[in-house]
């Protein structure tokens, strides 16, 4: 089956053909017959969700695959030279020299005890030889070129100096500096902020533009493919389900698994509870929750200075409400959701809870209301005691309820199972036999289990597939219209905020620079910085600029 | 289920099986010593001084004329006894120890773990003898100095794991499902935090073996005629000059296969133990 479509004249810089990998105990192949090509000035997107098989394509194409794997039939041809057949020098060569890889976490990548201009002057020396100080001359130049302000000081700075999204620009940079044919970006953004993640996708999607090359990005998220790629191939279990013109699979994908990915990616219509809001005219004097003037610091170690997480920070949250907390890693949200349920001690401020002042409370006082403010964790994974059962983790929360008796208690973790969508079977599980979705359900099953009023939920829809990401906003909702949840949202995944929250706070260095109903803030953003981040979302449609170009080599391919 | 999986992964390894033969044999010497040995221990014999391995004595006999064969049966009680309690003992103190002072870090936790420094800057030996003397030569004095030797040992390998866990997520998930500090102390955190404990026991049984015989050896230990590996190696090994092997050798031997046993399971558990060669 082969559904290359050639955008251009030229032969293709890159092709696969029907390629398969296995690995050693494995009873299904990692890769079944995969065939694309990629042309000279083009972009493909790779998406699919974990274990599809994306990461594997990366290395397959470099010949790079761990010890227990083999590529069991195909090829891969760069510049019409099949890659399986080099031996070692011209692999040394194609590796990081034609064909670069671009990593997930940067920092990881980098080697921490040299500095980043020496690193990367050592790839271009490996590849091109050369005096030192003319590789330095030129890594600098690159680091420049990637966007990094004051090149010949961060030349000279180690991995830990740098901040995450410099980090990620020092690996393009150094997969860049060899001028590559072809580059691969492996989940190149994963982990960074929005604003972050489309300055270094525009950064390295421009770069490839001028130089020629061709540029394989393999993501899980659609709004990335529709901005940036040309071309996109859906994967799951090793196959190829769909490839196609970007515009064309977003217009109406041909695969159902294809439609359902797009499908689920999309925002959810927002209307949730409104009821709460709309029957009790008096909202604002029997708000659930009122947070006025916190402030949190952290003193910083062996000094007397603090740093300000949180400061001065006022909201209030009527019943039924919820409220999104938006803002970049290190705005101080997460810390603002730690102070509610009290994993940390507030600096000043005040929280009043149903009437009641929760700052001055002891820990025992504030253990009885534990039972009505709870928490989802951000993580599912490492929120969950490897230990302990599903049955046993959902139900450790009821030993709060004072009349929880065993067999009461027995029933209530199946009523739970079923509110989240698990199977019963799986009450006897453990954390590490379940999928990241079905331990995300168990993080809700036990901030649920005391029917709580009040949820904090941290980052809720982060690090989860596509599908399980939409089963779990899902979830939320209807939960949330069942129980009349009250719920503060703690994310920056602004997807989900439309999807989930009637208000949105945008924050920043601790402060909420703008307050408003959702439409409004989405509708028309006041702050500067709220347009920037609502910018940086990518929706799932393609952009004009986008259209137009894929217009031109249309006709290009015409003419 | 869980369990099981755990034993057969286990016994699959060579150096756990031959372990546990040698500490099947080495309970049969404990509970049938009276059936196995020829001989009483304890009783001398003067026309039998010094004899060479024969049918009648299988391993010779020392200069007392007692019969070797049946002391070395006897002293594995003795030595199994001492050692095992020792790091029983250690491990039923160490254990909370090092949670409560991994747990609550403050001035108490601080002094503790000085403690813990003082304890462990001593060579094990003049530390060994210096306490037995002081307390007298009686079996159980030395079950409690090596005790003593020990508690620290595991204090800190819990501790170690505790603050790495305290920090983990799941404690903070676990203190918003209103769990209490006992609840996370015991109920959450030591499960995680007891793998590296149960492992060290077996290591830790064959270093006391190998201490008590030691202390004996040097005189600090058990007295004659209490059957007992060091110390029938130390009085053997003042007739080795003259060419009587056998007075020293066996017990040696003895000791050697037992340091050996606990080793061979303790490096079998900590395989088994280790989650990066486990993960399914």
């Amino acid at each position: 089956m082969s559904m290359t479509i050639s955008t251009n004249q030229e032969a293709p810089l890159l092709v696969a053909r029907d390629l398969s990998v296995k690995f050693d105990g494995a009873d299904k192949p990692a890769l079944d017959n995969v065939s694309f090509s990629l042309h000279r000035n083009e972009v493909l997107g790779i998406v699919g969700e974990t274990g599809s098989g994306k990461s594997v394509l990366a290395r397959a194409l470099m010949n790079l695959l761990s010890e227990n794997g083999r590529i069991t039939a195909g090829d891969v041809l760069l510049d019409n030279q099949s890659i399986l057949g080099m031996d070692d020098n011209e692999l040394r060569r194609l590796r990081g020299g034609r064909l670069a890889l671009i990593g997930t976490n940067a920092k990881s990548l980098l080697d921490p005890v040299e500095t980043v201009g020496s690193q990367i002057v050592r790839v271009l020396r490996a590849h091109r030889g050369g005096s030192k100080r003319a590789a330095w001359r030129e890594a600098v130049d690159m680091l420049s070129k990637v966007g990094i302000v004051n090149p010949e000081r961060r030349a000279r700075a180690y991995p830990h100096e740098l901040s995450g999204g410099m980090a990620q620009r020092v690996v393009i940079a150094m997969a860049m500096i060899t001028s590559p044919q072809v580059v691969l970006a492996d989940d190149a953004t994963l982990g960074l902020d929005a604003t972050i993640q489309v300055q270094v996708l525009d950064l390295l999607v421009n770069r490839c533009r001028e130089l020629g090359l061709g540029a394989i990005i393999i993501t899980h998220d659609l709004g990335i493919v529709a901005h940036f790629c040309d071309k996109v191939a859906i994967m799951r279990e090793g196959r190829i389900v769909e490839i196609g013109p970007v515009g064309k699979f977003l217009s109406g994908p041909t695969q159902a698994y294809s439609a359902e990915l797009l499908e689920a990616a999309k925002v959810r219509p927002t209307p949730v509870v409104r009821e709460a809001r709309e029957t009790s005219p008096d909202v604002k004097r029997t708000a659930l929750l009122d947070v006025s003037n916190l402030v949190k610091h952290f003193p910083i170690p062996g000094t007397n200075e603090v740093v300000r997480a949180v400061d001065d920070v006022s909201f209030s949250l009527a019943r039924g409400e919820t409220l999104a907390l938006v803002g970049e890693s290190g705005s101080g949200k997460t810390t603002i959701g730690q102070c509610l349920v009290r994993l940390l001690t507030t600096t000043a401020g005040r929280v009043t809870f149903d009437g009641e002042d929760l700052t001055g409370m002891s820990e025992r006082e504030f253990r009885q209301r534990r039972r009505r403010i709870q928490m989802v964790f951000q993580e599912p994974y490492v929120a969950l005691n490897p230990r302990w059962s599903v049955a046993n983790l959902i139900g450790e929360p009821l030993a709060l309820l004072s009349a929880a008796g065993s067999v009461n208690k027995t029933k209530r973790i199946r009523e739970l199972l079923d509110a989240v969508q698990l199977p019963v079977r799986l009450a006897d599980a453990y954390p590490h036999e379940l999928t990241a979705g079905e331990q995300k359900r168990v993080g809700i099953a036990r901030a649920l289990a005391t029917r709580p009023d009040f949820v904090v939920f941290d980052e809720p829809t982060t690090a989860l597939d596509i599908r399980v990401r939409a089963q779990i906003i899902d979830l939320v909702r209807d939960l949330q219209a069942e129980m009349g949840l009250s719920a503060l949202f703690i994310t920056h995944d602004l997807n989900s905020v439309r999807s989930l929250a009637h208000a949105v706070s945008v924050m920043r260095h601790g402060k909420i620079l703008e307050y408003g109903p959702t439409e409004t803030i989405f509708a028309s953003p006041q702050e500067e910085y709220t347009k920037t981040l609502l910018k940086a979302e990518l929706p799932i449609e393609q952009s004009q600029v986008q259209r137009e170009r894929a217009e031109r080599m249309l006709v290009g391919e015409m003419r | 289920m869980k369990n099981n999986g755990i034993v057969l992964e286990f016994l699959r390894r060579p150096s756990a099986v031959i372990g546990l033969t040698i500490l099947a044999l080495q309970i049969i010497a404990v509970i049938f010593a009276p059936m196995i040995a020829p001989y009483s221990p304890i009783e001398a014999d003067p026309f039998a001084s010094l004899e060479a391995p024969s049918v009648a004595h299988w391993l010779g006999t020392d200069v007392s004329g007692m019969d070797i064969f049946s002391r070395i049966v006897y002293a594995t009680r003795i030595n199994l006894l001492i050692s095992i309690t020792a790091v029983i003992v250690a491990f039923a103190i160490g254990v909370p120890l090092g949670l409560l002072i991994g747990y609550y870090r403050g001035l108490l936790s601080a002094t503790v773990m000085r403690l813990f420094d003082f304890i462990q800057s001593f060579p094990v030996f003049v530390l060994g003898m210096a306490l037995v003397s002081v307390m007298g030569q009686e079996i159980w004095n030395v079950a409690i100095v090596l005790a003593v030797l020990f508690i620290p040992m595991f204090a800190r390998l819990i501790r170690a794991e505790v603050l790495s866990l305290r920090e983990r997520p799941f404690i903070s998930a676990a203190r918003c499902s209103g769990a209490t500090d006992l609840a996370i102390m015991f109920r959450h955190i030591l499960p995680n935090a007891m793998t590296p404990a149960i492992v060290q026991i077996s290591i830790s049984i064959g270093m006391a073996i190998l201490l008590t015989a030691g202390l004996s050896f040097v005189g600090a230990g058990v007295r004659m005629p209490t059957p007992e590996w060091g110390l029938m190696v130390s009085i053997g090994a003042q007739q080795m000059i003259l060419g009587v092997w056998w007075v020293a050798l066996f017990p040696g031997l003895a000791i050697v296969l037992a340091v050996l046993c606990f080793a061979l399971l303790g490096d079998a558990a900590r395989e088994v133990a280790d989650p990066t060669a486990r993960r399914r």
